[in-house]
C-alpha cells in the first residue's frame, strides 16, 4: 500500500486562444508549438509525474463555441479543474464568471480549481494586472498562477502543485474511508487478520 | 655510359656501390681524429707560455718542461707513422675523380629527357581534352540545331493548327516549344540569324497566348452549351500549354455546378417526401449521402482523367473545388433540416429545461420525437465522416503517387488534413454534433428518471423495473453515439452515461439504501410477510414491511446495476473496437479512457451493495442473532456425565440455532438476488462465529463441557457448509482451535500443539487468546500457571484416540493465513 499510484483527471477549460493546449504541450513535451491550430473537441495526454509517481490525465479542450458540450462532459470526473485566461485578453478575463458557473453547475464539488493567466511573457500587452486575477481567485475560493507557456514560466509548479495537492487529498480520503465504518464494522472482537479476506 | 637507351638499365643510376659522398673514403673520417685526440693542444696540463715562480722554484719547471718534450716527441712519431695510410687513400681519392665527372654528366643529360618526356605528355593530354569539349559543343551544337529547326517547325506547325483548329496539334506544338530553353537559344545565334529565331519566338508566344485564349473560350462555350464532349477535349488541352490550374479550376467549377443542379433537385424531393414514407425520418440525412454519393461519384470518373492529363498529385486541387460545392450544398440541406424539424426551439427548449430544472415542465417533448430526430442526426455524421474518409483517402493516395519528396508529401498530406478539419463542412457537423451530445443527455436523463419514477416490482423477479429499463436506456444512448463514428460524440456520451449512471440513478439507490433495514417486532413473522407481499405483486403491509421490501430490492437493484454496468462497458468495448478500427491510436485512447470510467461506475455500485449489507447487519443479521447466542451463553458447559447423555437426547441449544439460522436463510433466499444472497449467507457466518467467539470467552468449560461445546460447533459448521457454496472451514478457524482447546483431556496437553510441536498446524489465535482460553477450562486453571515442562512431560497423557483424529480439523492450509 505504500506506493500507491494515483491516476488523477486534470482538465483545462478556458476561452478559445487563451494558450491551453500550448501549457499542455509545453508541460507533456517541453515544447512551444509554432502555429498551434485550434483544438478540435478534446485532445488527451497521460503523463507520469516524478514525485511520488503518480500520473496525470490530461484533458485539453477546446474553447470554441460549438464544443461546449462535447468539453462539458469532462467536468463531472475531473479531479482538478484548470480554467485559463489570457492577461492581455480583457475579453478572456470577463468571461471568467460564465466559466465558473460551468463548473458549479457540472463538476464535483470536491473538485480541486486553478485559475491561470496566461502569456505573461507579453509584458507591453497585458490588460489584467496580477493583483486582479488573484483578486478573483480568492473570491471564486480558487488557486492562483501565472503562467506563460512560451516562456516555460510557472508552467511545471502548475502541474507539480496539482499533482502534490491532489496526492494530498487522496491521501486524506483515503484515511477517511478506512476509519468509516463500512460494513466490516460488525467484527468488534479482535480484529483477525483473516477479516479482510471476507471483504471479496 | 653514354647508352642511348633511357632510362640505362646497364648502370645502376645513381649507383649505391658508389657512396655519395662516398663513404668508403673516409673523409673526415672517424678513424683520424683531427685535431687529434691524443695530443692535448695546447696541453691543458701546463700553463703557456710557462710562468716561473720566484724564489727558487725553477728547477721543478724544467724538469716538468722535459717531461713536456719527451711526450711532444712521441706523438710525432706516431703521426708519422699514419702518413702513409693517408698518402695511399689521397692515391685513391684521385682515382675516383675521373669518374665522378662522368656521373655529373650523366645526371645532365638524364634531367634534360625527363623533362622532355613530360613535356610532351602534357601536351598530349590537353589536346585530349580540347577534342572532349569540341565534342560536347558539337553535340550541344546538333541539339540546338535541332532545337532550332523545332522551334521552326513548330512556328509553322502551331499557325497551321491553328488555322485548322486543331487545338490539339496546336497545343502539342506549344508544349514542345515551352519545353525548349529560349533564352539559351536566343544567345548562341549570330544576329543575322537572330532575327529569324526572334520571329519564331514572338510568333509562337503570340500562337501560345492565342491558343490559350482559344481553350478557356470554347471550354466555356462548351461549358455553356452543355457539350460534355468538349468539355473533356479542352480540359485535356489546359496542361499542355502550362494552364494546370486554371483547367482543374474551371472543370471544377462544371463539375460544381452539375452537383449544385442535382443536389437542389434531391433537396425538392425530400421537402416534398411523403410523411408514410420510411425514409422521411431520416430524409435530411439520406439527401446529404446522396450528395456524398454524388461527388464519391464524380472523383471516381474524372481522377482517371486527371492523372492521365494532369499527373499526379494534382487532384486535391479538383477535390477542393468541389468541396466549396458540397460545403454549400451540405449547409442547403442542414438548414432545410433544422427548419423542417423544428430544430431550434427543441435545442432552445432543452438548453432551457437543462438551466431551470423543471423536472415537471408541462412543455415537455415526446421522447419519441426525440428520439427520431437524435436519431437522424447520428446518421448525417456518420453520412459525413464516411465521406470525408473516402475524401482524404483518395487526395492522400494521389499525392503519395507524385513524384513529390518525401518531406514535401507529408507537408501536402497534412494541409490536406487541415482542409478536412477546417472545411465548412466538417464545422457543420460539429455543431450538429454538439447539439446532439446536448439532446441526447437530456433524453437519456429525462429517460432514466421516467425509469426512476415508474418504478415498480413484479413479483417474479428480486429487482425493480428501473434497473432493467435505466440501462436498457443508457446503452440505447451510448450505442446511438457509437453509430455516429464521432469519437469526441462517443466520448462524451460515455461520460455523460458515467454521469447519470451515477448522480440520477445510483444516488437513488444509495438513498434508499441508506434508510436501513428496520427492524422491530417479530422478525420471523416480517419476513414471510414480506415475502408474501412480493409474492402477491403489490405491498399492502405496514410501511416497516415496505421499507424492508424497498431496502431489499434496492440492494439487489445495486448488485444487477454493478453487474450490467460491466457487461454494457464490455459489449461497447467490442463495439467500439469493431466500429473505431481505423482510427488513430490518440482516439484510440481517448474512447478506452472514456469506457474505463464505466467500470469506475460498476465499482460504485458495489459500494451501494457493501453500505447495504453494513446496514443489513446491523438492521437484520446481528439483532436476529444476538438471542439466539444467548441461549447459548445460559446453557451451562460445566456438566456432569449425567448431563451430558442428557444433552445427547435433549440438544439444548444448537439445534434451534440452526433451525432459527435456517429459517432466516431461507426467508432472504426469495428475496435477494443469488449473488447478494451468497453474500448475505457469508455475512451471517461471519456474524456467528464473531459472536460465538465473544460468547465463548464469556462461558466456564470443564473437560465433559469442552466435549460438548465440541459437539456443538461440528453441528453448526456442518450445517452452515450444506447451506454455502464455498468452504466455510476457514472462517470457523478460531472457533475451531477454541474448542480443541476446550476439549484437551489436560490443559498442559496443549503444549503437543504449540511452538515447536505445532506441526502443520496454523494458529489463527495468539498466545494471549490461546491463554484466555485455556483458563476458561474450570478446574485446571490452577494447574496451568505453575506448569513447568518437566510437569508436562511427566504428566502427559495420550489422548483418546478420537481426540487424536480431530487433530486435522484445526489445520488451516498453510498459506491461508495472512501475514
Ligand atoms: N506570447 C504567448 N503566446 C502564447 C502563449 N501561449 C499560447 N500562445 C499563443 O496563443 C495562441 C493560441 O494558443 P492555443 O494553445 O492554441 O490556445 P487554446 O486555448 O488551446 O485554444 P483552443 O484550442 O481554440 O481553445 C497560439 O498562437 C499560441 O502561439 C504564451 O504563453 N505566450
Ligand atoms: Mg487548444
Amino acid at each position: 500500500m505504500e506506493d500507491y499510484k494515483y491516476l488523477f483527471k486534470v482538465v483545462l477549460i478556458g476561452e478559445a486562444g487563451v494558450g491551453k493546449t500550448c501549457l499542455v504541450r509545453r508541460f507533456t513535451q517541453g515544447l512551444f508549438p509554432p502555429g498551434q491550430g485550434a483544438t478540435i473537441g478534446v485532445d488527451f495526454m497521460i503523463k507520469t509525474v516524478e514525485i511520488n509517481g503518480e500520473k496525470i490525465k490530461i484533458w485539453d479542450t477546446a474553447g470554441q463555441e460549438r464544443f461546449r458540450s462535447i468539453t462539458q462532459s469532462y467536468y463531472h470526473s475531473a479531479n482538478a479543474l484548470i480554467l485559463v485566461y489570457d492577461v492581455c485578453s480583457q475579453l478572456s478575463f470577463d468571461s471568467l464568471p460564465h466559466w465558473i458557473h460551468e463548473i458549479e453547475k457540472y463538476a464535483n464539488t470536491k473538485v480541486l480549481s486553478y485559475l491561470v493567466g496566461n502569456k505573461i511573457d507579453q509584458i507591453n500587452r497585458r490588460e489584467i494586472p496580477e493583483h486582479i486575477g488573484k483578486q478573483f481567485a480568492k473570491r471564486y475560493e480558487m488557486n492562483f498562477m501565472e503562467t506563460s507557456a512560451k516562456e516555460a514560466e510557472n508552467v511545471d509548479t502548475l502541474f507539480l502543485d496539482i499533482a502534490m495537492e491532489l496526492t494530498k487529498l487522496a491521501r486524506q480520503q483515503e484515511l477517511d474511508t478506512d476509519k468509516s465504518p463500512t460494513f466490516s464494522a460488525g467484527t468488534t472482537t479482535v480484529v483477525s487478520n483473516c477479516s479482510s479476506c471476507f471483504r471479496f | 655510359m653514354t647508352g642511348t637507351d633511357f632510362p640505362p638499365t646497364g648502370i645502376d643510376f645513381l649507383p649505391t656501390e658508389i657512396d655519395f659522398p662516398p663513404t668508403r673514403i673516409d673523409f673526415l673520417s672517424t678513424g683520424i681524429d683531427f685535431p687529434p685526440t691524443g695530443i692535448d693542444f695546447p696541453p691543458t696540463g701546463i700553463d703557456f707560455p710557462p710562468t716561473i715562480s720566484v724564489g727558487g722554484k725553477s728547477i721543478p719547471i724544467v724538469s716538468q718542461g722535459c717531461y713536456f718534450n719527451n711526450t711532444i716527441n712521441d706523438d710525432l712519431d706516431s703521426l708519422m707513422e699514419n702518413q702513409s695510410l693517408l698518402e695511399s687513400k689521397m692515391s685513391g681519392l684521385h682515382k675516383i675523380l675521373p669518374s665522378l665527372q662522368i656521373l655529373e654528366t650523366d645526371s645532365k643529360q638524364l634531367h634534360g629527357m625527363v623533362s622532355f618526356t613530360s613535356t610532351l605528355a602534357e601536351n598530349v593530354s590537353s589536346k585530349v581534352r580540347q577534342l572532349d569539349l569540341a565534342k560536347s559543343r558539337v553535340t550541344s551544337a546538333i541539339t540546338r540545331v535541332e532545337d532550332v529547326l523545332d522551334l521552326k517547325f513548330c512556328t509553322d506547325g502551331v499557325q497551321t493548327a491553328l488555322q485548322n483548329e486543331d487545338y490539339e496539334k496546336a497545343a502539342s506544338h506549344v508544349h514542345r516549344f515551352r519545353s525548349l530553353d529560349e533564352n539559351v537559344l536566343r544567345m548562341t545565334t549570330e544576329t543575322d540569324e537572330g532575327s529569324t529565331l526572334d520571329t519564331s519566338f514572338r510568333l509562337l508566344h503570340e500562337a501560345e497566348e492565342k491558343l490559350r485564349m482559344i481553350v478557356s473560350s470554347k471550354f466555356d462555350a462548351a461549358v455553356h452549351s452543355g457539350d460534355l464532349a468538349s468539355i473533356e477535349r479542352f480540359f485535356k488541352i489546359f496542361p499542355l500549354i502550362g494552364l494546370h490550374e486554371e483547367g482543374l479550376t474551371k472543370f471544377g467549377k462544371f463539375l460544381s455546378s452539375q452537383l449544385s443542379e442535382s443536389s437542389y433537385k434531391t433537396l425538392v424531393l425530400a421537402d416534398n417526401i411523403n410523411y408514410n414514407d420510411k425514409q422521411a425520418n431520416v430524409i435530411y440525412a439520406e439527401t446529404s449521402t446522396q450528395l456524398f454519393e454524388a461527388i464519391a461519384k464524380v472523383v471516381e470518373i474524372r481522377q482517371p482523367l486527371v492523372e492521365t492529363y494532369y499527373g499526379h498529385g494534382r487532384l486535391f486541387t479538383l477535390m477542393k473545388i468541389l468541396q466549396t460545392e458540397c460545403d454549400r450544398q451540405s449547409r442547403k440541406i442542414i438548414e432545410k433540416f433544422r427548419h423542417k424539424r423544428d430544430f431550434d426551439r427543441v435545442v432552445q427548449q432543452v438548453q432551457q429545461d437543462s438551466v431551470f430544472h423543471r423536472p415537471n415542465a408541462t412543455e415537455k417533448f415526446d421522447p419519441k420525437v426525440l428520439d427520431v430526430l437524435l436519431s437522424e442526426m447520428v446518421l448525417l455524421n456518420t453520412r459525413t465522416e464516411l465521406y470525408l474518409r473516402f475524401f482524404r483517402r483518395r487526395a492522400v493516395a494521389d499525392i503519395e503517387a507524385s513524384k513529390l519528396e518525401e518531406d514535401k508529401k507529408k507537408e501536402s498530406v497534412s494541409i490536406v488534413d487541415k482542409f478536412i478539419s477546417n472545411c465548412d463542412l466538417s464545422r457543420l457537423m460539429q455543431e450538429i454534433i454538439g447539439s446532439y451530445i446536448m439532446l441526447e443527455e437530456h433524453f437519456m436523463r429525462e429517460m432514466v428518471l421516467k425509469a426512476v419514477a415508474m418504478d415498480s416490482t413484479e413479483s417474479s423477479s428480486q429487482t425493480s423495473s428501473m434497473v432493467d429499463d435505466t440501462f436498457y436506456v443508457v446503452k440505447k444512448c451510448t450505442r446511438r453515439a457509437l453509430s455516429s463514428s464521432s469519437v469526441d460524440g462517443v466520448c462524451a456520451m460515455l461520460n455523460l452515461a458515467c454521469t447519470v449512471l451515477e448522480q440520477d440513478f445510483r444516488e437513488v439507490l444509495m438513498s434508499r439504501v441508506r434508510k436501513g433495514f428496520p427492524y422491530g417486532f417479530d422478525l420471523s413473522q416480517a419476513y414471510t410477510m414480506v415475502q408474501t407481499s412480493i409474492q402477491q405483486g403489490k405491498i399492502q403491509s405496514s410501511d416497516t414491511e415496505k421499507e424492508k421490501t424497498v431496502f431489499l430490492v434496492s440492494l439487489n437493484n445495486a448488485e444487477a446495476s454493478c453487474e450490467y454496468c460491466k457487461a454494457l462497458k464490455s459489449s461497447l468495448e467490442d463495439e467500439v473496437r469493431k466500429l473505431f478500427l481505423k482510427c488513430t491510436e490518440q482516439s484510440k485512447a481517448k474512447l478506452q479512457t472514456c469506457l474505463g470510467d464505466l467500470g469506475n461506475v460498476a465499482s460504485r455500485f458495489k459500494e451501494v451493495v457493501d453500505f447495504g449489507f453494513s446496514q443489513l447487519s446491523s438492521g437484520a443479521i446481528k439483532p436476529r442473532l444476538k438471542p439466539l447466542v444467548d441461549i447459548f451463553l445460559s446453557t451451562s458447559h460445566n456438566i456432569s456425565e449425567e448431563d451430558f447423555t442428557n444433552y445427547e437426547a435433549n440438544d439444548p441449544w444448537v439445534q434451534n440455532f440452526i433451525v432459527q439460522i435456517d429459517t432466516m436463510l431461507a426467508n432472504f433466499k426469495s428475496t435477494l438476488s443469488s449473488g447478494n444472497y451468497d453474500t448475505f449467507v457469508n455475512h451471517t457466518t461471519s456474524e456467528v462465529t464473531s459472536q460465538m467467539e465473544k460468547a465463548v470467552m464469556k462461558t466456564s468449560f470443564n473437560r465433559l463441557g469442552g466435549l460438548q461445546f465440541d459437539k456443538e460447533l461440528r453441528a453448526l459448521v456442518g450445517y452452515l457448509s450444506s447451506v454455502t457454496t464455498w468452504t466455510i472451514r476457514d472462517k470457523f478457524a478460531r472457533l475451531t482451535q477454541m474448542a480443541t482447546i476446550l476439549n484437551l483431556e489436560k490443559v498442559n496437553e496443549i503444549l503437543d500443539y504449540w511452538g515447536p510441536n505445532s506441526g502443520p498446524l496454523t494458529w489463527r489465535l495468539t498466545p494471549s487468546e490461546v491463554r484466555n482460553v485455556l483458563s476458561l477450562r474450570k478446574s485446571e486453571t490452577e494447574g496451568i500457571q505453575n506448569q513447568d515442562k518437566t510437569e508436562t512431560k511427566a504428566n502427559k497423557q495420550k489422548p483418546p484416540p478420537h481426540e487424536k483424529k480431530r487433530t486435522p480439523d484445526m489445520r488451516v492450509r498453510p498459506g491461508t493465513q495472512e501475514e
